[in-house]
């Protein structure tokens, strides 16, 4: 079924849609649990861009991103029973990256991603590591992106992640909520503090 | 038009980004906007910071896809040989223990014509006997502590260079 057709009917009959989505997540949680490496496969192809644009957004760092990428469907693989098919298995994929970066960032002390395991203390926020920063920038650069993209790199992480999950993976509150494991108005609250942080930010890379 | 209706554009404008809006306050917020350019000004400029987070362009590295699903098919294999490798040692373990508990008899019997031959104390005979049944499963459970935790050991020297990903 291609997209377009998967969109209509999804806007004609939501109950189907509903209907169909639960099957396709109890399909994933049945493979999951199986260990079924096909499945797999066709997992890590479909969600490849999210994951990695998610990864990248977090840690700020291709090498990093690209190493958590794998780390996280071998996880994957070895948790897969734990999918129960009732929240979306993007949710479910994104609380397992995130996690895995948090533990790594507390055993290895990554600068940048400290501020993840506890991001509402009052501290005042540590700019991102130098060195990802500027790899990413180079990313970015050799894509010959504007230089506005690049000046959202100054938005602290905390906020970046929950940008990211809502406008661009399109989850809802409940759905970041839950990949957070923080309560919805820590969400509400870091959206509206990373909106202003975003548009500040490209603002005065614009300047 | 005074402050107080332009913030609550604004706060209109970020809560229907959010977490949305009533159909009145919508239609309020529309309206404000065609007649308010400073607003309008701001919600492009919201708008706008949000199409370049969206625009950002990130590319998958060409073989990381392929590096991955290498590597889950790999762990999935040693998973599977680690499971089929245990469900063995449990059927053996199954065995040994069911041939140990009926030929219990005839190895008493073989400790007591062993004692009445020799002339051995019956107690050295029963501590004999214990020995025979619990000795070699002592030393099978040392060796799989030993080889897990060998297993172990080396697979936390090689994780490192396992995640750092060939450049």
């Amino acid at each position: 079924m291609s997209a377009q057709a998967f969109t209509l009917m999804a806007a004609r009959s939501p109950l189907l849609f509903a209907g169909l989505m639960t099957d396709e997540r109890q399909t994933i949680a049945l493979g999951l649990r199986r260990r079924d490496p096909d499945l797999l496969d066709q997992l890590i192809e479909q969600y490849q861009q999210r994951l990695y644009r998610y990864l990248l957004f977090l840690t700020g760092n291709p090498a990093l991103a690209e190493d958590f990428f794998q780390e996280t469907w071998v996880r994957i693989l070895e948790r897969g029973d734990q999918y129960n098919a009732k929240s979306k298995f993007e949710s479910w994929l994104f609380a397992i990256a995130r996690n895995l970066v948090i533990d790594a960032s507390r055993r290895k002390k990554f600068a940048s991603l400290e501020a993840l395991a506890d991001p509402e203390t009052q501290q005042p926020f540590e700019p991102p590591d130098l060195h990802a920063t500027s790899a990413l920038q180079m990313l970015l650069a050799r894509e010959n992106q504007q230089a506005v993209q690049v000046s959202l790199l100054k938005i602290p992480v905390y906020y970046r992640e929950v940008l990211l999950l809502r406008f661009h993976e399109e989850l809802g509150l409940e759905e970041i909520a839950a990949v957070l494991a923080t309560p919805i108005s820590t969400v509400k609250s870091r959206l509206y503090r990373g909106l202003a942080a975003l548009k500040s930010a490209l603002q005065e890379g614009a300047a | 038009m005074n402050e107080t209706l332009h913030q609550r554009a604004q706060r209109l404008l970020a809560e229907s980004l959010v977490e949305g809006i009533a159909a009145s306050d919508q239609s309020w917020l529309a309206q404000h906007l065609r007649e308010c350019a400073d607003c309008a000004r701001e919600a492009a400029a919201t708008q706008d910071a949000l199409h370049a987070l969206r625009s950002v362009p990130v590319s998958v590295p060409r073989d990381l896809v392929a590096r991955t699903q290498m590597r889950v098919r790999l762990r999935a294999q040693e998973n599977g040989e680690s499971s089929r490798g245990s469900l063995l040692l449990w059927i053996i373990t199954g065995a040994s223990w069911l041939l140990g508990v009926f030929s219990a008899p005839l190895v008493w019997r073989g400790f007591a014509w062993f004692g009445g031959h020799f002339g051995v104390p019956r107690l050295a005979l029963e501590m004999g006997f214990v020995l025979w049944w619990t000795v070699p499963a002592l030393l099978a459970a040392v060796a799989v502590l030993y080889q897990r935790g060998f297993a172990q050991g080396f697979a936390s020297q090689r994780l490192p260079r396992e995640t750092k990903s060939p450049r």
